[in-house]
Order: C-alpha cells, then sequence, then structure tokens
C-alpha cells in the first residue's frame, strides 16, 4: 500500500504512531510511475458559467418584433427550426450537439444566493451546512482518487467549494489560463526536492501526533497533492504555449476562449470537471452592447471546443454546460442612458452540448415576452440532477456530512430531462 | 464540514445552559469591572460549562505558545527571534501581562484591526474596482491605535461626509454605492444579524420582514455623491458624500419597497423631509439600549481570539443560532457597554484569561470535546497579511523594484497609479472563501505551490549575515526555530537537523537552506496554536 491509498487520517494517525512504513525517498518515484499510466476513459463535464446571469431574450431565446424583444436578430442554426442570436454565428453551426433549455425557472434572484444555488442544488444556509459544487461532486464521484491530475479545475474564478465534501474535492483554481500554473517546478534538483520532503513529513507527523489538529492535516494533504502534480507529465497540460497560435486564434483569442482550450487540455488529460468563468453578464446598464461583446467571445470558444472535441472523440463522453445563476427581465429598464436588463429567475435559458445528448433540440418554451415559462419548465434541481445522470452520478446517493447527516446529492424533488437522454 | 456542527452543539450545550442561570453569577452590570476582574468572569464561565459536562481543560500553554500566539492575535504577526527568546528567558511573574500590554500599546495593533476590518466593511465588486481602499485602511487603523470607543466609530463610519482625502471613512459609503448593500453590510457587520434575505421576501428563519429590511434601508436613501464615481476617478477627481446635499438619488433595485424610514424590530422614527436620516440611524445602532450591537462586537472580538464566536456563525445572530454561553454573552456586552465601548480594554480581559491561554494540544478528557466548550485553544490558520507579514519577518521585505518587474510593463502603471503593493498581491492570492472559519485550512495548490517554490518567497539572504556572525551550528539551527515558530528545537530535532548540516559541510547554506525551507513550509508555521 501506498501513501496514496491511504486517508489523511489514517495515514496521519499511522505517521504519528510512528509506523510509517512510507519510505519517503521511494515516494516520488511512485507517484511518477503513476503519472506514466494512461487514463482510463471516464465521463467529464465543462461548465462554461457566464457569471452575472445572460439576458435570455438576446442569447437563445430570443423574442423578435415583441415589446422589449430587443436590438439583436435572430439566425438560423444548422437544426432547421432552431433560432439563436446572430451574435452566435460560428454556434449555430454545431447546434446539431446541443439542446436548448428555455424553460429554466428558478427561485433566486440575488447573485450570492443564486449562485450558490445553481452551483450546489442547496439554498445557502439551509441546515447550516456548507453544500459542495457540482464540480466537486462530480470530483467525489467519478474522479480519480489517486491520480496525479487535480480531478476539478476552475478557471478564471474561484467557483465554490467542495464544502462538507472536505478539501480533497476543492477545486485547483487556474486565475489566468495562459498562465496556467504557477511554480510548477522545485527551486532544487529532484533528490534533493525529496530530502526537503522528508524532513517536513517528520515535522508535519510530530505536530499532529500533539495538536489532532485538521487544519494540520488539511495543510499536508494539500501538499501531497501539489507535490503530486509538479511530480506528473499530465501537468504539461496546463501549459497553453504547447498550441499552435492557429488554434487560439480559432478559439478567439480572449482569455475566456484560452479558458476553453485549456478545459479541452484538461479533459483529454482526464480531468473530471472544469469550470470556465465569464464575468461580465451582470448587465443592468448597457445590456445590447454588453451582451453583444460578451457573446462575440462565447461564440468562437464554443464552437472551437465542440469542434475540437469531437475530431478527438471526446465530444460523447464529454459534457458541456452553459449557464449562469439566472436570466434578465423580459422588460428593459428606464435607468440611465443606455438602459439594461435586471435579475430574472423566473423563466431563463441553459445549453447543453455533447456528453452523449440527443442534440439539435429545443426543450420549453416561454410566453411570447420570455416572462413564464409556458411549456416544459425545468427548475434547479431537474436541471442537475440531468447533468448527474448523463455523467452516471447516482444523483440519489447520500453523502455523509462529518457529524453524520445524510445529504442527497440531488434533493428530493428532481427529476432528470428524458428527452435528453438518448 | 464547520457550519455543521451547530446541531452538535445545541444537543450538547442544552443542559449547561440551564445550569450556567442558577449558578452564583457576580453582579457585573454596575460598574465595568478591571481587565483581571473580567478575565475571571470569563474563566468562571467556561470552567463551569466544562464541570458540567465533566471535560477536563487542556493545562496552560507554555511560554513558546503564549508569545507566538499574543503576536499573531494582537499584532498580526509572529515575534522577532530576539523577542520571542527574550519572552522565553525572562523570569518576570507577570511577563503575559505585561507583554499583552506592550503588544496593545503598538502601533502595530491598529495595523492588524485595520487588516481585519478592511475586510469586513470593503468588499471588492465590479462596482468598486476604481475606488481605492487605502484611506478607510488608514482610518481605520488610527482610530483603533487612539482607541477610539467602538459607538463612536460606528456613528463616524455611518454618518460618514465630506470627501475621501479628508475623511477616509466615507470609502463605506463609496464601497456599497446602494442603500441594500449598506444595509446588509452594516446590519451582518455591525448588529450581527444577516437581514439580507428579507430584501426581496420575509425572512425564512426568524420574525424579519420584507418591510423591516426597506425599513432600514431607507436611512440611507439622502445621501448624495457629487457625480458618477467612475468618472470621477478617471478624471482623478475627489468623491465628496453629503447627507441631503445635491446629486441623483442612489439607485435602488427593482424589488425594492418604498417605506418609511423604521428601525429594526423597533420604532418608527419621526423625521422631517429636511432631517439628516444616517445620524438618526447610527445613534439608534449604537445606543447602549440596543440589543444587537453591543453583543455583536463582543462575539465578534471573542471570535477573533478564539477562533470561533459565543454564537457562531459570528454574523448570523438570531433566534435559531443560541450562544454557547448565554449568560457568558450577556455579562460580556453588558460590560463592553458600560466600560464605554473600550475595546482594547476587552482584549485585555480576553488575554489575560486562562481559557485563551490553554494550550491547543488536546489531552485524554477533551481531546472529543465540542470546540464551543472552549476547552482548549482552537488552532487558527494564519490570514493571509498574517502569512505574508510573518513571511516579511523573516526572510525580509521583498524588493520593490524587482516586484514592479515581476508586475510586467503593462501592470507598471497599474501598479504605481493604484499603489499596489507586494502585499496586497500576496493577500489576494492567498485569500480564502469569505465566510471560511478561521480554524479552516483554506490554501489551495496553487498557494502551495508558490510557497514551495517561488523564489520570491524562497529567497535565503537572511542567511548570510548569519553565516559570517561567528555562531555555531547549533546556534544557528536555535535562530532559524526561533525566528520561525518562535521555540528552540526539540533535543531529537536538534539532532536531526545537526547531521544535515554535517552531512554538508562544504555547502552550509544549502544545508540551512533547507531547514529554513522546511521550517516556513510546516503546518506549525500556518497555524496560530
Amino acid at each position: 500500500m501506498t501513501l496514496l491509498n491511504l486517508s489523511r487520517r489514517d495515514w496521519l494517525k499511522l505517521s504519528a504512531a510512528g509506523v510509517s512504513a512510507v519510505s519517503l525517498s521511494g515516494w516520488l518515484q511512485v507517484l511518477a510511475s503513476r503519472a506514466a499510466q494512461t487514463p482510463t476513459k471516464h465521463k467529464s463535464c465543462i461548465l462554461l458559467w457566464m457569471d452575472g446571469g445572460p439576458s435570455h431574450k438576446d442569447t437563445f431565446d430570443l423574442k423578435p418584433g415583441t415589446k422589449d424583444g430587443g436590438e439583436f436578430k435572430p439566425i438560423s442554426t444548422a437544426v432547421p427550426g432552431i433560432q439563436i442570436s446572430e451574435h452566435f454565428p460560428k454556434f449555430a453551426q454545431v447546434m446539431n450537439h446541443a439542446a436548448i433549455l428555455r424553460g429554466m425557472s428558478t427561485s433566486e434572484g440575488a447573485h450570492p444566493r443564486a449562485k450558490y444555488y445553481l452551483h450546489t442544488g442547496y439554498k445557502e444556509g439551509q441546515g447550516g451546512l456548507n453544500y459542495p459544487s457540482l464540480g466537486s461532486l462530480v470530483s467525489a464521484e467519478i474522479g480519480k482518487p489517486d491520480g496525479s491530475m487535480p480531478n476539478y479545475v476552475s478557471i478564471g474564478a474561484r467557483s465554490y467549494g467542495a464544502g462538507f465534501l472536505g478539501i480533497h474535492h476543492a477545486p485547483l483554481l487556474v486565475a489566468d489560463p495562459a498562465r496556467g500554473v504557477e511554480n510548477l517546478k522545485p527551486l532544487v534538483n529532484g533528490s534533493h526536492f525529496d530530502d526537503r520532503l522528508g524532513l517536513l513529513h517528520e515535522m508535519e507527523s510530530a505536530f499532529y501526533r500533539e495538536y489532532k489538529a485538521e487544519a494540520s492535516a488539511d495543510h499536508w494533504t494539500t501538499y501531497q497533492r501539489a507535490v503530486t502534480l509538479m511530480q506528473s507529465k499530465e501537468a504539461k497540460a496546463f501549459d497553453l504555449s504547447l498550441e499552435p497560435s492557429s488554434v487560439r486564434q480559432a478559439y478567439g483569442s480572449s482569455r475566456f476562449g484560452d479558458g476553453c482550450l485549456l478545459a479541452r487540455r484538461l479533459v483529454e488529460a482526464g480531468v473530471s470537471f472544469v469550470e470556465v468563468t465569464l464575468g461580465g453578464w451582470d448587465t443592468h446598464q448597457n445590456n445590447f452592447e454588453r451582451v453583444k461583446q460578451l457573446s462575440q467571445q462565447c461564440d468562437p470558444a464554443m464552437a472551437a471546443l465542440v469542434n475540437d472535441l469531437k475530431q478527438r472523440g471526446l465530444l460523447d463522453s464529454t459534457l458541456i454546460v452553459w449557464m449562469g445563476e439566472f436570466g434578465r427581465t423580459p422588460r428593459i429598464n428606464q435607468r440611465g442612458a443606455k438602459p439594461g436588463r435586471d435579475h430574472y429567475p423566473r423563466a431563463w435559458s441553459s445549453v447543453l452540448i455533447g456528453g452523449g445528448i440527443k442534440g439539435g433540440q429545443v426543450i420549453g418554451k416561454t410566453d411570447k415576452e420570455g416572462a413564464t415559462v409556458v411549456e416544459r419548465p425545468i427548475s434547479a434541481l431537474d436541471f442537475l440532477a440531468t447533468i448527474c445522470e448523463l455523467l452516471g452520478i447516482n444523483w440519489k446517493k447520500q453523502n455523509n456530512t462529518p457529524i453524520g447527516r445524510p445529504i442527497r446529492i440531488v434533493d428530493k424533488g428532481a427529476t432528470p430531462i428524458a428527452e435528453l437522454l438518448g | 464540514m464547520t457550519r455543521g456542527s451547530n446541531v452538535m452543539r445545541r444537543t450538547i450545550l442544552a443542559l449547561p445552559l440551564a445550569l450556567l442561570l442558577l449558578a452564583k453569577a457576580p453582579n457585573v452590570f454596575g460598574a465595568p469591572l478591571d481587565a483581571p476582574a473580567l478575565a475571571r468572569h470569563i474563566d468562571e464561565a467556561i470552567d463551569a460549562c466544562l464541570r458540567v459536562e465533566k471535560v477536563a481543560p487542556s493545562p496552560r500553554c507554555e511560554d513558546a505558545e503564549f508569545v507566538r500566539r499574543v503576536y499573531l492575535d494582537i499584532v498580526g504577526h509572529i515575534p522577532p527571534a530576539e523577542k520571542a527568546a527574550a519572552f522565553l528567558d525572562s523570569r518576570e511573574p507577570n511577563k503575559r501581562a505585561q507583554l499583552i500590554e506592550d503588544l496593545l500599546a503598538s502601533n502595530e495593533y491598529g495595523k492588524h484591526q485595520a487588516d481585519i476590518w478592511q475586510a469586513l466593511l470593503l468588499q471588492r465588486t465590479s462596482d468598486n474596482r476604481f475606488i481605492s481602499f487605502d484611506k478607510m485602511t488608514q482610518w481605520l487603523e488610527k482610530a483603533f491605535n487612539d482607541n477610539k470607543p467602538w459607538d463612536q466609530m460606528v456613528r463616524d463610519i455611518l454618518t460618514a461626509q465630506g470627501d475621501m482625502d479628508d475623511n477616509g471613512a466615507v470609502t463605506y459609503f463609496l464601497a456599497h454605492l446602494t442603500p441594500d448593500k449598506l444595509t446588509d453590510n452594516a446590519t451582518r457587520v455591525f448588529l450581527g444579524v444577516q437581514l439580507q434575505c428579507a430584501q426581496c421576501h420575509n425572512h425564512p428563519f426568524t420574525k424579519w420582514k420584507q418591510d423591516e429590511y426597506w425599513g432600514m434601508a431607507a436611512f440611507f436613501t439622502k445621501v448624495r455623491i457629487n457625480g458618477n464615481p467612475r468618472q470621477i476617478a478617471r478624471q482623478g477627481g475627489t468623491l465628496v458624500v453629503s447627507e441631503n446635499g445635491k446629486g441623483r438619488p442612489l439607485p435602488l433595485p427593482i424589488s425594492a419597497k418604498r417605506v418609511p424610514p423604521k428601525f429594526l424590530q423597533g420604532e418608527q422614527p419621526q423625521l422631517a423631509s429636511s432631517d439628516a436620516y444616517r445620524p438618526v440611524l447610527a445613534k439608534w445602532m449604537t445606543s447602549p439600549q440596543n440589543p444587537y450591537f453591543s453583543r455583536a462586537m463582543v462575539n465578534r472580538l471573542w471570535a477573533q481570539f478564539f477562533g470561533r464566536g459565543l454564537v457562531n456563525p459570528i454574523d448570523d445572530m438570531h433566534e435559531g443560532n443560541p450562544p454557547s454561553h448565554p449568560q457568558l454573552l450577556a455579562d460580556l456586552s453588558a460590560q463592553f457597554t458600560a466600560s464605554g465601548f473600550d475595546v482594547k480594554q476587552f482584549i485585555r480581559a480576553l488575554c489575560n484569561s486562562e481559557a485563551y491561554q490553554r494550550t491547543s494540544k488536546p489531552n485524554t478528557s477533551n481531546r472529543d470535546a465540542a470546540p464551543e466548550l472552549f476547552s482548549r485553544m482552537a488552532v487558527k490558520v494564519l490570514t493571509p497579511e498574517q502569512l505574508y507579514d510573518s513571511l516579511v519577518q523573516v526572510l525580509g521585505a521583498p524588493n520593490p523594484e524587482n516586484f514592479r518587474r515581476r508586475q510586467g510593463v503593462a501592470a507598471a502603471a497599474a501598479v504605481r497609479l493604484r499603489n499596489i503593493t507586494p502585499r496586497m498581491v500576496f493577500v489576494a492570492f492567498f485569500k480564502g472563501e469569505d465566510n471560511a472559519e478561521p480554524t479552516e485550512y483554506q490554501a489551495g495548490i496553487p498557494q502551495v505551490l508558490r510557497l514551495m517554490n517561488s523564489p520570491q518567497l524562497n529567497n535565503t539572504t537572511m542567511l548570510a549575515p548569519l553565516l559570517k556572525s561567528g555562531k555555531t551550528p547549533e546556534q544557528i539551527i536555535e535562530y532559524l526555530y526561533l525566528a520561525t515558530l518562535s521555540r528552540r528545537p526539540t533535543a531529537p530535532e536538534m539532532q536531526r537537523t545537526l547531521a544535515l548540516v554535517h552531512k554538508h559541510a562544504d555547502e552550509p547554506r544549502q544545508a540551512y537552506g533547507d531547514i529554513l525551507w522546511v521550517l516556513l513550509n510546516s503546518s506549525e508555521f500556518t497555524l496560530n496554536h
């Protein structure tokens, strides 16, 4: 049994008791050989998080010719009968792999609470618990427990953490995709670094033996994960400079485009969940100029991502989710020189692509103003259960909190969207 | 995970609560007690609860734990090696109380409190990214160092007028800008309640109604700014905040209810249209009769030093989240009020208590005891500010020229313009979740990689003078332990590290560099235990 097969507490307990059978000098070699093994094929998820809440009426649920329908024109897509905003021309060409959900209907209208709800499926503060985000749940359910790569990577924003699942399922944050993960190389050579770790390991064990502090165990777990990553061959997946510039151009040469390209590289390297954030959708003011500009960042990146994954045979095993925390008001507000739209959770749109779904369809419908869902409403719970179902996760399963409270992955009351499951 | 322990606490402490009410409590509602007497009162209340639970507390901590802890808690960084050694070697019987006095008198006390309060009062958002927080930090630092009474400080913050250069406290208003955000922050930070749910609907767990939320928000509706903040900031102008002045009213969200100003769970004051509203709110909020104000600060300060509040989470005080020690919280609130809201005096009492001076090592009796029994000191994780200042304490400050170069040409202008420092960059990179418990380890892989592998945080120039000083290897190793962990190495540690030095006798700097690297990357360094 190697170090990495032990839970952090077991391991620290053993070390603290002086029973450590692990030879540290051999540790890094073990990691390196593990890293060389090819990852088994499994499902992955890329969440394109549109922070701030995108206007559904100006992206994927246009209402041309109606009051407050807005400035944008609809365009046809690769699927006859499905129209989307004119600012998604490239994505329109891959519509056959996507399903637009126009019946999203949720209950939280303030950013922090809505983001929390859509990431975790639970209301913030509910029952006094800190719930795991979707990325952490995926990491725990289908991630590789002892892989060299992290199972959950968040690009461009901190996103939401592991809650009661613990730090092992917390996201690895990449602030700037072009810079990847910084400080990956040790300052001293391999065996010298190994010596340092050996001494550090002794100090950690001695401290834990006396203080039994949870924070100390979490500290060491994080160090182990960081060292594992340093030693792994897959870590080069984080290096975008290895991509030809033409590929980066295809993704739009934006920070979000770089994020999507990095997401593709990480999925190829076996990462289970990648979240890429594009902020700026909170368009209370100047809605049309801003949504146009944001759509133009999304469009090439999403289309290139779909095409790349398809070309690599990974589209069926990779579910792409495009969503924000809510939609925006059907009415255009009257504030300021350049008006906008305000928060609107009652009716909005999200998009699912790949992952083995039945593509080329629109599910759900809003009324002529985009104000109310008139057909096939989808709750946050339905939506999260659907994602789980598509990733092969038993969403009715209960996880235990540290004090033994059973908490379902998705709370009661969810029905997965059957139309998507091919 | 940490929030889950609420349930446990409620069951465990239901019994002692009743017993505590029966216990003979000294009358602390009259004249304020001096710090030693208040410290004794804290210990009586905590110990009574421990007796009921049949939990034996951990013993008093060693001097080495104390000196590191009290430095981190009061001035925000670890002690310099020389100060730690002097404290360990001192035979003054009163040396702990004296150190608490010295640290409270240091200007670094205000700097540390300003770090804590700036993070609570001003959150960076996309709406305020062009507003500098520096003036508010300076204002807070001075107010804490002057030991301005807490009620006065809060009134000054809530009613601040004028331009930012003259009155840094107006930054509070400018950072939030809308009545709803001001209401959310002021009620959470100063009153310890989470009112924001009632913005859109009646609060699910409390008696607060949506009208009460907007009644509180209404107090902020008469404030005016001298124009668009972003434009003014871009043009290098000065932002001026005034009550009842000229200018556009602040925007309200669509869900806003238009109701007259009314105090939370209180009356509706008679106000004329020409009256300034904020001073009326500030007077009510900070009044000795306000049931929330003193409790909220007492609970917050308790949590700063003990790692969790008597009510926890600290800013969610409502019927469904009762205190672990209700009588103690009531007594401390009354005392804090009676002292004229004297923050330093309260901290003095906390730090002089036996409860604060316990070791954080568990014993056989308390190793599984609930943390809210305070049977041993909590192990807190260094905040990003504490970690940075402690690293600088050991390694020396980074070279500002190198820092500017690393930020790149494009960012260099921004670095000068917005006065961005290496400390700010470090803090932003290591900042954890907003609502993280102080005992929760929050750093992730990128942070750990930076600690292990960045040249800037592994600068060993401090070793050069040490190697030339004529010290023996034992003395150098001892110095490194004192400088990082505020203690001397144990015999096995000395043996182990000496062996390393002898093994690399031809490259002593490498060997000491290894030891320094291990010490700085250890749990013991990154935790306040």
